[in-house]
């Protein structure tokens, strides 16, 4: 069942709270004595004044959100947060195609963090901060800043959440979703405090430091320079922002119980943190070696190097320090391997998720063993739990799911005229939320030179990708749409 | 001494049959008249029914001047509530029969003791622990320590060739590190004399020290029997799942149920070094596939008596040198030992020697059962100014039925001969038959 009023009503109040976050934004062009403040205010009652039409439209007494509206609200508001959040940037004349305008925010709210921007200093401050504001919002995703804040939808909050919530199995912190959703907020604000204070001690600027913590820790990958995190030129920067990427494709709710709880034997025996920390591990000494032999760098550089570009890459952040493109063919292939993995379920990081890929590996090699011993009841476990065969077939279609949507991506880029690899690592990237591709689309490249509708695929693949496919592709089912 | 049994399961009236015979005051409480229905008839007891979590029925049963109250209904919530109300009704000590194995450790004792219940058992733990012993001591039918391992008892069949067989047991050495306390013969249990000796397919109990053992299995002839490596569990019960948490975990285990809801459950239940099956494990076909020539052990425990037996006699027919089967008919125990089946384990037993323990009014004693003969072995410790300690054993004039095993001091095991004298504090170890064991009671006291 459908609550057309309920939905326009959330939405409309959803803009409100975009407009509060815009306003940190009209906050920074004013400390810095910008020219655009202009921008923020038209941008700002757009937001008002269509958040308040769509209150208005949604009047009413009715409170109780259905699971049809949970999937519908999450998917529009995402929408819409992106078509106003594209707004500064159109009027402020930065990116004047709405095309590109709308890329940028998609690829924000979405962390994914691939830029049509092509020289990135030259922005001012307060669209930079934008940027990253954006990041730090869908990091934790629209809905669930928004329950955690402010729980006042009423009596379906749950139903809102389990559409935008990430990962096959959740377990629950607090009994109540309000208090649970507020724990992971103090942490993530948390983390991001930390980070600040700790990129500025480590060298960076102020207003750098910050905008870097909120792109890390929401593992998006906007950076305010050009050249990403190479600008500095720093191994300790390098090392501390390697730490909080990687801090941010832990389950936050495991965090949690780490920091808070001082639990920290259950982050240790979390069966997805050590397929985590053990592919980072892998992969890392993997392209160290090759670095090492093919490159002119040292011992710790190739280390170095290669643990930057793994973190980023598996917690689909999207920093560089280093072009891959230009590496080895293996060594970039590495890559492309573990842009698929992606982190921890309950992080803030996209792509498949380590806790998919394992009941994967676990199920598939269950089925060898099946043929040994055909009359075994064989489960699969994860941190000791068995995996219901529902939450199994439920990966394994959300697995077919994404490689589709990869492969559609690359028919659909290569039809405007990319060759394999751009429209491969394109497709690949967005889907996954990662940011840099390969080829033409490396981590020092923009994407300004895409094809217009190339440009709107991919933004429709981020939202997919960060909304886990089933939320949005789910609204393009006519079944869903039919009243009984 | 007045006890009364609620639950009139198998353990119950197993309980209430040995009570009985060894002329306690019995009261058997049980809901279904069904149940209780012959053992009136059948036995000195009183069969009442009721109940066991209804006060007004408990207190006819007559709960409330009871020296021990004991509750073992299949249902552990109501055997627990059983317990809290004869305790309020002014039972003297209580037990309750339990399937959860937290409620067992030690940290938990005092709070169970507060609410009234003295005492837990958990056949199904104490038939697991049995059964990870025989895995451990696989050239054994029975192993039982005393004294934190001061002393143990060791129960072996002895076969054709053992060099012990034949010799006279006055002709043995001075220096013999083992005292023989009883041998099964067919159907006969022997309190051994000098002029007995050991035939071969007898089971001999030895008492003797940890660091004999060796000598005692090189005696036997024991000593080609090599380390259980792989293990096959007929029937995925309770025991089955508590085995596994006991036994090594070098130890390859697989499970076959044929309900495939319970296997599903075991999953659950069992770490991932079980395998679980789902088949019938009397299917040679499905046996064979899973390996049963290289299995190095073989335990059934399914709920029927005959199909565990007959899996064992299959099963060492297809090679494996170790078996172990549950038996819960009494009756079929020594069949089962006659046809060499290996150990056998019985529930009823197990729980019945906890309860034993709970008669004795010694705080510190141990009550062992031994599967294969009607026998307990008791733990002893001696007071100032017992009788025992007045006389030399041989002058001692022990019930019939009864043989000094051995004995503790500090903490040291020793033997036993007719020339001994016990001491206090000494704890004694005395192979006895069931119905002697409230006897022997007042010679320690």
């Amino acid at each position: 069942m459908f609550h057309p009023k309920i939905i326009s009503r959330i939405l409309g109040l959803l803009l409100f709270i975009e407009a509060a976050f815009l306003l940190t934004s009209l906050a920074v062009a004013f400390y810095y004595h910008e020219t655009i403040i202009d921008t923020y205010l038209y941008t700002l009652a757009a937001m008002v004044g269509t958040g308040a039409v769509l209150a208005y439209i949604g009047r009413g007494k009715e409170r109780n959100i259905s699971r049809k509206d949970g999937y519908i609200v999450v998917t529009f508001c995402w929408i819409l947060f992106s078509l106003f959040g594209a707004i500064p940037y159109y009027l402020s004349g930065s990116l004047p195609s709405v095309t590109d305008a709308f890329f940028e925010t998609m690829s924000g709210f979405s962390t994914t963090g691939a830029s049509v921007v092509s020289n990135v200093e030259a922005l001012p401050h307060s669209l930079l901060f934008w940027r990253s504001m954006t990041h730090w919002v869908g990091g934790l995703g629209i809905v669930f800043f928004t329950v955690a804040v402010f729980p006042v939808f009423g009596l379906g909050d749950i139903n809102l959440f389990a559409a935008e919530s990430v990962g096959p199995m959740r377990a629950k912190l607090h009994p109540r979703i309000s208090v649970a959703a507020r724990w992971i907020l103090t942490i993530y604000i948390g983390l991001t405090i930390i980070a600040t204070v700790s990129f500025y001690l480590a060298g960076m600027g102020k207003f750098d430091a910050l905008c870097h913590a909120m792109s890390t820790v929401s593992t998006g990958g906007f950076s305010t320079k050009q050249a990403s995190i190479a600008t500095y030129n720093s191994p300790l920067i390098e090392y501390v922002v390697t730490l909080f990427m990687f801090l941010g494709g832990v389950n936050l709710s495991l965090l949690y119980l780490f920091f808070f709880k001082a639990r920290f034997g259950d982050l240790l025996r979390d069966s997805e943190f050590r397929v985590y920390a053990g592919s980072v591990l892998l992969f890392t000494i993997l392209i160290t070696v090759g670095l090492f032999f093919t490159t002119p760098m040292g011992v710790e550089e190739s280390f170095r190097t290669s643990l930057f570009q793994v973190v980023s890459i598996q917690t689909t952040t999207g920093f560089a320090t280093s072009n891959y493109v230009l590496w080895q063919p293996i060594l970039w292939l590495m890559i492309s391997a573990v842009m698929f993995l992606g982190a921890c379920s309950g992080s803030t990081s996209g792509a498949m998720k380590c806790v998919r890929i394992s009941i994967l590996g676990r199920v598939m090699f269950n089925e060898f063993k099946r043929i040994l011993h055909p009359n075994a009841v064989i489960p699969v476990r994860m941190s000791g739990k068995i995996v219901p065969s529902s939450v199994q077939s439920a990966i394994l279609a959300y697995t077919v799911i994404y490689v589709a949507t990869v492969v559609v991506g690359v028919f659909v880029n290569m039809t405007f005229g990319l060759d394999f690899l751009d429209a491969y690592g394109l497709s690949v990237t967005s889907v996954g939320n990662v940011g840099p591709a390969f080829g033409h689309y490396g981590p020092m490249d923009s994407f300004s030179t895409l094809p217009a509708l190339v440009k709107w695929f991919c933004s429709f693949q981020m939202l997919v990708g960060r909304l886990e496919f089933f939320a949005v592709l789910l609204l393009l089912m006519p079944a869903f749409w039919r009243r009984q | 001494m007045k006890i009364v049994i609620a639950g009139a399961g198998a353990v119950g009236t197993h309980l209430a049959k040995m009570l009985s015979v060894g002329n306690e005051n019995v009261v058997l409480l049980d809901e279904s008249e069904e149940k209780l229905g012959k053992m009136e008839s059948l036995f000195d007891l009183k069969a009442q029914v009721g109940l066991p979590t209804k006060i007004s029925d408990l207190k006819s049963a007559g709960a409330n001047d009871a020296d021990l109250f004991v509750a073992v209904t299949p249902n552990e919530s109501d055997n627990v509530t059983a317990c809290i109300l004869a305790h309020y009704l002014g039972a003297k000590k209580t037990v309750a029969r339990i399937d959860n194995y937290e409620y067992l450790q030690p940290k938990n004792k005092a709070y169970f003791v507060s609410l009234g219940i003295d005492s837990l058992i958990y056949p199904e733990q104490l038939a697991a622990e049995e059964i990870a012993t025989s895995i451990k001591y696989s050239w054994m039918r029975q192993f039982l320590e005393f004294g934190n391992g001061a002393l143990v008892m060791v129960g072996v069949k002895v076969r054709e060739g053992a060099p012990i067989l034949g010799t006279l047991f006055k002709d043995f050495p001075g220096d013999t590190p083992y005292h023989i306390v009883a041998i099964q013969r067919g159907d006969e249990t022997i309190i051994p004399r000098g002029n007995d000796a050991v035939e071969p397919d007898d089971l001999v109990c030895f008492m003797t020290v940890k660091e004999k053992i060796p000598y005692v299995r090189n005696m036997c002839g024991k000593s080609e029997f090599s380390e259980v490596r792989s293990l096959i569990i007929m029937g995925g019960s309770r025991i089955a799942v508590r085995t596994t948490k006991l036994i090594p975990d070098n130890i390859k285990v697989k499970i076959i149920e044929s309900d495939l809801a319970r296997c599903r459950k075991l999953l659950e239940l069992v770490d991932d070094k079980v395998m679980i099956i789902n088949g019938d494990a009397r299917d040679p076909e499905l046996l064979r596939s899973e390996g049963m020539e290289h299995t190095d052990a073989f335990i059934a425990l399914s709920d029927n008596s005959e199909t565990n037996i007959l899996a064992c006699l299959s099963a060492k027919r297809s090679g494996v040198y170790r078996t172990v089967a549950e038996v819960e008919n009494i009756e079929y125990i020594s069949m089962a030992e006659n046809m060499d089946i290996g150990s056998v384990i019985n529930k009823k037993k197990l729980a019945a020697s906890n309860i034993f323990q709970m008669m004795l009014n010694t705080d510190v004693s141990s009550v062992k059962c031994l599967t294969f003969i009607q026998a307990v072995v008791v733990e002893f410790p001696v007071k100032e100014g017992a009788p025992i300690t007045k006389k030399a054993v041989k002058e001692l004039s022990l019930p019939a039925g009864a043989n000094i095993g051995g004995l503790i001091r500090n903490g040291e095991g020793m033997h036993v001969t007719g020339n001994t004298v016990i001491q206090a504090d000494d704890h004694v170890i005395v192979f006895c038959l069931e119905q002697v064991i409230k006897k022997l009671e007042k010679y320690f006291n």
